[in-house]
């Protein structure tokens, strides 16, 4: 009755992630608007490992973030090393993370959507010249305020279609 | 993990050094096509629905100003097709080939890249269109950007007012040549090195100069905007205006003919039709090397 033990919801929301990664204001808008969407492929890879580390793995993440790495222009291989890396910290520290409590776990997402976003001004700055945005601080902010709701929305469908 | 990360390091200095992973990004883009069309489709609907929802007021008055349009471009196009006529007899006088008429694609912008400093957009035309790396993109002002990345059935292109990006201009009013680099926002393009002694002034007007071979000669690029001297410094600051409307235009057209030669390059006119020219204008024959064409004189724009 549960094909693929709920597989395909997983992939579902990672889609989802992908396309809210691109997903953008009206042109009318101020750019800087920009700067304060969250990290969604890191809110939701964070998401999959922290609840189901098993079914998430490391190989997964980082094709992911090759499809990341197109979607932004990035260099090929950059944010594919940089959910590899988060998938990483996660399944290592996800017996202690699930015991947080939830402001808790807001500053662990913190941390790593602006590690993230550090990780990939570097190599902005490093391999093309650009300069290091206070974009970095925003994102992972509103990574964090986003959390909650993201955690709490994705383990009821969780539930609901039975992802184990 | 930490092959994983020596692999994307590997994978990051390989895009770095050489293009072998070009073909690997236009797979992806292409396998990613579903998701640039989701997220893009509240705008394309959006459009859709207030197009089907237009009263018959707006259409018809619509109708009016493009029937003006048309008009009036009609009437220059006439205008172009005899100051084109001259302008290849008198290139062939001077001994260079005439320029090819440049072959256009209809394109429609169905995405953008959402990063704040990156200007890109995903345009509806790939490989199977006949688009490829390097084809210029235009608007109906003026130049937008480049192709830069191919999928199957989407390209991506780099906008002129990318930091990444330049063009090689000159002044249409006095062809000074210069080099038009993007400043990463999106109303603003920058002259590079650009001597504090060089006659350019407020409003003059910058158009492609062919020189490079990449961008086809003679698409408007920008205005300028504000010259800055600096008695002290070695270079004037000159900002550009972009002609095109980078962040409101949704039709494009690729340029997807060749490049057109500029007038430096050297000739494949056979010199039989040289003598006809110059017998039909009754000037004796000319030594060819002798003529010395200066590429901004002999050029003699249409505009």
């Amino acid at each position: 009755m549960n094909p693929f033990r709920g597989g395909w919801f997983i992939a579902f929301t990672l889609f989802v992630a992908l396309v809210l990664t691109v997903l953008h204001l009206p042109e009318w808008l101020p750019q800087w608007l920009g700067w304060f969407r969250p990290h969604w492929t890191v809110v939701f890879v964070f998401f999959w490992v922290l609840h189901l580390p098993h079914r998430l793995g490391l190989i997964w993440a980082w094709a992911l973030g090759l499809l990341v790495d197109v979607l932004l222009a990035d260099p090929l291989g950059l944010n594919a090393m940089i959910l590899a890396g988060v998938t990483y910290v996660t399944w290592n520290l996800y017996e202690r993370l699930r015991m947080y409590s939830l402001v808790q776990q807001c500053v662990v997402v913190f941390a790593l959507a602006g590690l993230a976003e550090l990780v990939r001004a570097i190599a902005h700055l490093v391999l093309a010249g650009r300069e290091v945005s206070p974009g970095i601080v925003a994102c992972a902010v509103v990574s964090a305020v986003v959390w909650p709701f993201a955690n709490a929305l994705l383990q009821r469908l969780q539930q609901q279609f039975r992802v184990e | 993990m930490l092959g994983l990360v020596i692999v994307s390091m590997l994978l990051i200095g390989l895009a770095q050094a050489t293009r072998l992973l070009d073909p690997v990004r236009g797979w992806l883009l292409t396998l990613l096509t579903p998701v640039t069309v989701i997220a893009e489709s509240p705008w394309l609907l959006g459009r859709s629905l207030s197009q089907t929802m237009a009263t018959r007021e707006q259409i018809d008055a619509r109708n009016g100003v493009l029937e003006r349009e048309n008009l009036e471009l009609s009437h220059l196009a006439q205008q172009y097709r005899v100051l084109r006529a001259e302008n290849d007899r008198l290139l062939a006088l001077v001994g260079s080939r005439s320029r090819l008429p440049a072959e256009v694609l209809a394109a429609e912008i169905i995405g953008v890249v959402p990063t704040v400093n990156t200007l890109q957009v995903i345009i509806d035309k790939g490989v199977n269109a006949g688009v490829t790396e390097g084809n210029a993109v235009i608007d109906s002002e003026g130049l937008f950007g480049q192709v830069i990345e191919l999928g199957q059935f989407t390209s991506r292109v780099l906008l002129v007012a990318d930091k990444d990006h330049a063009v090689p201009v000159e002044v249409n009013r006095n062809a000074v040549r210069s080099v038009a680099g993007g400043s990463g926002r999106i109303d603003r393009l920058e002259l590079e090195f650009v001597p504090v002694t060089t006659d350019i002034k407020v409003g003059d007007l910058l158009v492609t100069s062919g020189l490079g071979g990449r961008f086809p000669r003679g698409y408007p690029v920008g205005t300028v905007q504000a010259v800055s001297i600096d008695p002290n410094a070695s270079f004037a600051v000159v900002t550009v205006l972009p002609a095109a409307q980078l962040d409101r235009s949704r039709h494009v057209l690729v340029v997807v003919g060749e490049p057109t030669p500029t007038t430096l390059e050297h000739t494949l006119v056979p010199a039989e039709a040289i003598a006809n020219e110059a017998r039909r204008t009754g000037d004796g024959p000319r030594d060819e090397t002798s003529s010395n064409p200066a590429p901004s004189a002999a050029a003699g724009r249409v505009e």
